[in-house]
């Protein structure tokens, strides 16, 4: 198991390089990123994979987009719109995670949505930015949003990952810190690592150990 | 008023927190009152009542805070949604827990000092931008990008700019 941040922003997105990401990333307990438009490597012992943020985007350019990054080992993550919309998106071969649900409207990821994540193994993001950075009401309800995400995870199993949205180092926080922010969403030790791994599942291949030939 | 005797007196725990970036002058005040706000807005008035965040001194880039012996989770959690501190863009990284401020002083004289033999040029380019060297720890290198527009602070490694 390898203690990934889903989604971090190097320059030019954010200030920081890779580099410097993936050296604070280390001190801060994390085995691998996903760095968002970035190439694959190894930086100070930390693995960085490719990821790939599609957002606004209609479902038509969104389906031609994903077929394009198939074949990529990149990590494919879209960002979540309304009910129908994530539905799509969740049947779609090659998306990897969903993103944004703190964002989304209410019923945006219901309880359809989540069998269909667990089905394709499509994951959800706790992207913790808001947590940290919101104040207010705004923060109540990313709370309410992944406590509610949480629940239908408990019922459906479909896989979860973290992510901090770092545009910058100071952005980034510790493993430790990270529980104990996932702890005011309801979320154990336990629970945490498993989202930790979160990218290791949903990036193993999903070759069936039984394969149906007629 | 006389003080109370040992027995008699509220427990407390000091967390030994460093302030990033590295170099950003903190004022005591200004930081107690960052940290009193995330508090309250993390756990409300009566949580932050019961913490009783307080700045107790700063060492250079180390910060040492009180709180209330069993509140220091509280405490930790509230510290890592702190991303501004007078409109200064700081994050602050908890570094030990301990009882007494004694042993977070003796904490801070053993962590290494930087590295300043192998220093690096004060001026740089990165991505073709000339680039002012403002910090340098170990392979860390902080720059601020030079110009009358867009002179955001850029956050490098010594690779990076050596690569340029």
């Amino acid at each position: 198991m390898k203690i990934t941040d889903a989604c971090v922003c190097p320059y030019p997105c954010g200030d920081s390089s890779v580099r410097r990401m993936a050296l604070e990333a280390r001190n801060l307990g994390f085995d691998r990123l996903v760095a968002a438009d970035t190439p694959p490597g190894e930086f100070f012992g930390i693995e960085v994979c490719t990821g790939i943020i599609i957002r606004d985007t209609p479902l038509k350019d969104l389906i031609n987009r994903v077929k394009r990054e198939r074949n990529s080992n990149a990590v494919v993550s879209v960002e979540a719109g309304d009910n129908g919309f994530n539905r799509a998106v969740i049947s779609l071969k090659g998306v990897h995670i969903i993103r944004g649900i703190q964002s989304a409207e209410k019923n945006a990821f219901d309880h359809v949505a989540a069998r269909m994540a667990a089905d394709n193994r499509v994951a959800v993001d706790l992207d913790l930015s808001l947590l940290v950075s919101a104040r207010g009401i705004t923060r109540q309800r990313a709370m309410h949003r992944f406590r509610d995400a949480l629940i239908l995870e408990q019922r459906y199993e479909f896989p979860l990952t973290i992510s901090s949205y770092a545009h910058s180092i100071m952005d980034m926080r510790a493993v430790r810190e990270i529980t104990g922010l996932c702890s005011l969403i309801g979320m154990d030790i336990p629970d945490v690592e498993k989202a930790f791994s979160g990218v290791d599942i949903i990036t193993a291949s999903s070759n069936p150990a039984v394969k149906v030939i007629l | 008023m006389s003080t109370r005797p040992p027995t008699l007196r509220e427990k407390r725990r000091y967390l030994l927190v460093s302030v990033e970036p590295a170099g950003t002058p903190v004022n005591q005040k200004d930081l107690y009152y960052t940290i009193a706000d995330a508090t309250t807005s993390l756990w409300g008035d009566v949580m932050a009542a019961v913490v009783m965040p307080a700045v107790v001194a700063a060492e250079g880039r180390f910060v040492v805070i009180r709180c209330r012996r069993g509140t220091e989770r509280e405490l930790a959690i509230a510290l890592s949604t702190i991303t501004k501190c007078r409109d200064v863009r700081i994050a602050l990284r908890l570094v030990a827990v301990s009882g007494t401020i004694e042993s977070l002083r003796e904490r801070i004289r053993t962590v290494k000092t930087p590295d300043t033999e192998d220093s690096v040029p004060s001026e740089c380019t990165f991505k073709k931008t000339p680039v002012s060297i403002t910090q340098c720890d170990g392979q860390k290198v902080d720059v601020i990008e030079k110009g009358f527009k867009n002179t955001n602070r850029l956050f490098l490694t010594r690779e990076d700019l050596e690569e340029l």
